[in-house]
């Protein structure tokens, strides 16, 4: 009878202590062998943004233990995109708009960029309504200029970017209207080498090479 | 009788182990005793008539450049980014922040078209991304790292489609060596622009740079030659970006008719 019952028991293996432990140390090994041999997959809280996940088994790229991911992380390698940031510290540091952080918190690159979460375009994890949060009167007659667009249009639709719009800010295109398909000067910068020897000198390696023989 | 038999596993053993290391760093410390690395005496005065033809040759970039330790003098085989970067600090820079470089940046294994999402070749799929997988190090002329050296592994439709595009065209028309000029454009033209910078052009080599968001590529190099109307009406048309721009533009952005109604309204006020 008492065999029966143990029968329909699954967690019975639980009271031996032996099988605890052996759990814990096949938990510990994997996870320590995971460490040591640098396959950190498995730590992946989701899935990681399109360009990211080509780097995403080193989590040291990004992270520095379990302090949370700061500006600097991301800067070292997107300074560039960065350099003409239209909402970035320049502006919202200025008092005349540093009340509106409060809305997003702007200075933050992860507020609107959190990594291994689901993305709704462009690694951002906010809805593609964000601009909302300070740009309402920009389809709700205030400024008159958008009345009846969509809320979530602005950069979906291909027209805004958030942090270069060098390109496609008004100013930029109507400084561009009107211009033909073909500029009248096409052309690209053009690469010009210019090179100290007009004859090749003579190679200074050649045995290495070949190992030696000749 | 036992004892003996465990003995001899035990020598066994040891000999395996101390074999397996000496092999191990035999190749560590001898790295260019490794045959793979050698070549015969018809590649190298391949390699050497290459190199003769070459701005690096002109320019006193000797084979010690890039093929010797610069303080320790020994011989190095396969010289890697680091080596071009003595030189091309700005390119080697850019190409490890783009998708091509960025594994390695991050101290992984070489990017691979393996990896990619994006259609890959099948017969490319186990090249490893480095500075001489697209460039010819010994030419270093840029022709065939500006188009072919794409094609040899990117098989989806933009990229397949280039070569019946009016770009290819003049690209073809065009003369060749030792690098596509200011009129031609290549793949590179647009995912690797030239750059101004001081006195210098540079090639950034961030492949992801211009890719998105794509008013960055109207900017840097479609309004080289183009309109800001041509340039935005056609890259905003996902088929016409598949077509590799094969045709002009159908559609005309609201963005436009909206900026013409801003002007005459600024200009009816001003008024």
């Amino acid at each position: 009878m008492p065999r029966n019952v143990s029968g329909f028991r699954p967690l019975a293996f639980l009271s031996s202590k032996l099988a605890i432990i052996s759990v814990m140390m096949i938990l510990l090994l994997w996870l320590g062998s995971a460490f040591a041999l640098d396959s950190q997959g498995i730590f992946l809280p989701g899935e990681t943004s399109n360009g990211h996940v080509l780097f995403e088994a080193s989590c040291k790229s990004c992270h520095e233990g379990f302090k949370p991911v700061s500006n600097d992380t991301c800067n070292r390698c997107h300074e560039a995109e960065m350099a003409k940031d239209v909402h970035g510290a320049k502006k919202f540091r200025d008092p005349r708009w540093a009340q509106l952080r409060e809305n997003i918190d702007i200075l933050t690159c992860t507020a609107c960029h959190r990594e291994h979460e689901h993305m709704f375009g462009r690694g951002v994890n906010l809805q593609p309504d964000l601009c909302m949060s300070c740009h309402q009167g920009v389809i709700e007659g205030e400024l008159a200029s958008h009345n009846d667009f969509e809320a979530d249009g602005c950069w979906t639709a291909g027209c805004h970017n958030f942090h270069d719009h060098r390109s496609i800010s008004t100013g930029f295109l109507r400084t561009n209207l009107d211009q033909p398909w073909m500029l009248p000067k096409p052309g690209l910068p053009n690469r010009v080498v210019t090179t100290k020897l007009d004859t090749a000198p003579k190679p200074d390696l050649n045995q290495e090479f070949l190992g030696g023989k000749t | 009788m036992r004892s003996t038999s465990n003995q001899q596993g035990y020598v066994k053993g040891c000999l395996t182990v101390i074999i397996v290391i000496c092999l191990f760093f035999s190749s560590w410390v001898f790295p260019d005793l490794a045959l793979a690395d050698l070549v015969s005496p018809g590649q190298l005065q391949k390699i050497e008539q290459q190199w003769q033809n070459s701005a690096h040759a002109l320019a006193e970039v000797n084979c010690s450049s890039c093929h010797q330790n610069q303080e320790t003098k020994a011989f190095v085989s396969k010289p890697g980014e680091e080596s071009c970067k003595s030189c091309h600090q700005a390119s080697v820079d850019t190409f490890l922040l783009g998708k091509h470089g960025i594994r390695t940046l991050e101290g992984l294994s070489p990017l691979t078209p393996a990896m990619a999402h994006l259609p890959m070749k099948d017969s490319s799929l186990e090249r490893q991304m480095n500075c001489n997988t697209c460039h010819n190090v010994h030419t270093v002329n840029t022709y065939e790292a500006s188009v072919d050296s794409c094609l040899t592994c990117h098989s989806d439709n933009h990229s397949l489609n280039y070569k019946k595009s009016p770009h290819f065209d003049i690209f073809q028309g065009i003369g060749t060596l030792p690098r596509p000029n200011k009129d031609a454009v290549t793949c590179a033209t647009c995912h690797l622009p030239r750059e101004v910078s001081g006195d210098n052009i540079l090639v950034n080599h961030n492949n992801t740079y211009t890719l998105k968001p794509r008013d960055r590529m109207v900017q840097e190099v479609c309004m080289n030659c183009h309109g800001v109307e041509h340039a935005y009406n056609s890259i905003f048309d996902n088929e016409l970006v598949e077509a590799n721009f094969a045709r002009p533009p159908n559609q005309k952005l609201p963005t436009f008719k909206m900026v013409r109604d801003l002007e005459k309204k600024r200009s009816s006020k001003g008024n």
